[in-house]
């Protein structure tokens, strides 16, 4: 196994613990939040984990256009990670966003435009994941994959601006440019749990890339002509097909 | 290759389902709420049932047995609201609540009430900063 395909925990995920502990408490600890009750202290999860979301989405983003221009499959496989990553913490800030709303709004869920529009945002993704798992030659998969992951970001902007454009029981954006509804002890805190969660993101981002990595390695191996000698089907991953596909 | 085919075709009809799902609940609540201005100035009063938000009129709310009665407003105009069922938790004069009921012309009967917060989040010891060290104001 080459460096870059061993699974061995890294100075950044040990990083991205203690950064995630030392924001919580931080955040625990930040003086409470006016008329909210103790259920805002929700914010310090719900906002940092959809800003990963938008995050990864954005890199999934960035990274299928590299894939489109360069033809490079490495890019491909930045693209299909950072989604991955994208669908998980899309899905905890729903439920995050889902106790804390019942403790504050009374209700779990309810059809409004922002709450609608984040779960159309995760099940457009988990459909670009399903047809990342669908297509088996790996230039195929990724030119389409990367055209989805393409026009899946323009999403981003109805889903933030979905508080601002339409009335909804979720509240308007904190963050106005030059304007921001929030007192500074609570901002520091949010802020420290925004960058702590990130290196989480980095984190786990190297670790998906790797797997996505061997993945490709594993699947190249499998489709390599049977040849009488089982080396040859593992040495000779077919990667460079540039040229052979339509 | 038929077996790719169905690997295909079932999580896609599966997650196209959804999606119409949601963008048909989309479109009816593009407007989650009426305020007291549209009731009284655009909506006929009938049986249908609409939801109603504003803030809750400091002073105006009665405890009658299960019935609480309030007036909501949006600042322009106010709405009285009969309302019977349960009372979140964080409900309180100044803050934002969205009803669910019905309009008779007169007065609001509603049977379910949300919490509306705004999107400020300031401390409690009422001091409003400009930047995360400098406290600009005791107010």
């Amino acid at each position: 196994m080459s460096d870059a395909t061993r699974s061995r925990l890294g100075p950044l995920d040990y990083a991205a613990v203690v950064a995630v502990l030392a924001a919580l408490g931080y955040a625990l600890a930040s003086p409470r939040i006016e008329s909210q009750g103790d259920a805002a202290r929700m914010l310090f999860v719900h906002v940092p984990t959809i800003w990963l979301a938008y995050l990864a989405f954005a890199v999934t983003f960035i990274a299928s256009i590299a894939y489109l221009v360069t033809n490079k499959l490495r890019w491909d496989h930045v693209a299909g990670a950072s989604a991955e990553i994208g669908v998980v913490f899309t899905t905890v800030a729903i439920i995050g966003g889902m106790v804390w709303g019942k403790a504050t709004w009374n209700v779990y869920w309810t059809w409004d435009a922002r709450l609608t529009l984040t779960a159309i945002m995760l099940f457009v993704y988990v459909g670009y994941l399903a047809l990342r798992r669908v297509i088996a030659d790996p230039e195929v998969r990724a030119r389409r994959s990367a055209v989805l992951g393409i026009i899946g970001l323009l999403q981003l902007i109805p889903v933030h601006f979905s508080v601002t454009w339409w009335r909804t029981l979720h509240q308007t954006n904190t963050f106005r440019p030059r304007d921001i509804q929030m007192d500074g002890p609570i901002l520091a805190a949010l802020l420290g749990s925004v960058a702590a969660f990130t290196v989480v993101y980095a984190a786990l981002l190297r670790h998906r890339i790797r797997l996505e990595k061997l993945e490709h390695a594993a699947r190249a191996a499998a489709a390599a002509p049977v040849g009488p000698v089982a080396g040859d089907a593992v040495t000779a991953p077919n990667v460079n097909r540039a040229g052979g596909q339509p | 290759m038929i077996h790719r085919y169905w690997k295909f075709f079932v999580p896609a009809i599966v997650v196209l389902g959804v999606l119409i799902v949601l963008l048909v609940n989309l479109s009816a609540n593009l407007v989650y709420f009426r305020t007291p201005t549209e009731l009284l100035n655009e909506i006929e009063p009938s049986e249908a049932r609409l939801r109603l938000g504003g803030q809750v009129v400091e002073g105006s709310v009665l405890e009658n047995g299960e019935t609480l009665l309030l007036t909501v407003t949006d600042g322009r105009e106010s709405t009285t609201v009969v309302h019977n069922g349960v009372v979140p938790q964080l409900f309180s004069e100044g803050q934002g609540v969205i009803v669910e009921g019905t309009w008779d012309g007169s007065a609001f009967h509603s049977d379910s009430m949300l919490i509306r917060h705004d999107e400020q989040y300031r401390t409690e010891d009422n001091v409003t900063y400009d930047s995360v060290e400098h406290k600009l104001e005791d107010s």
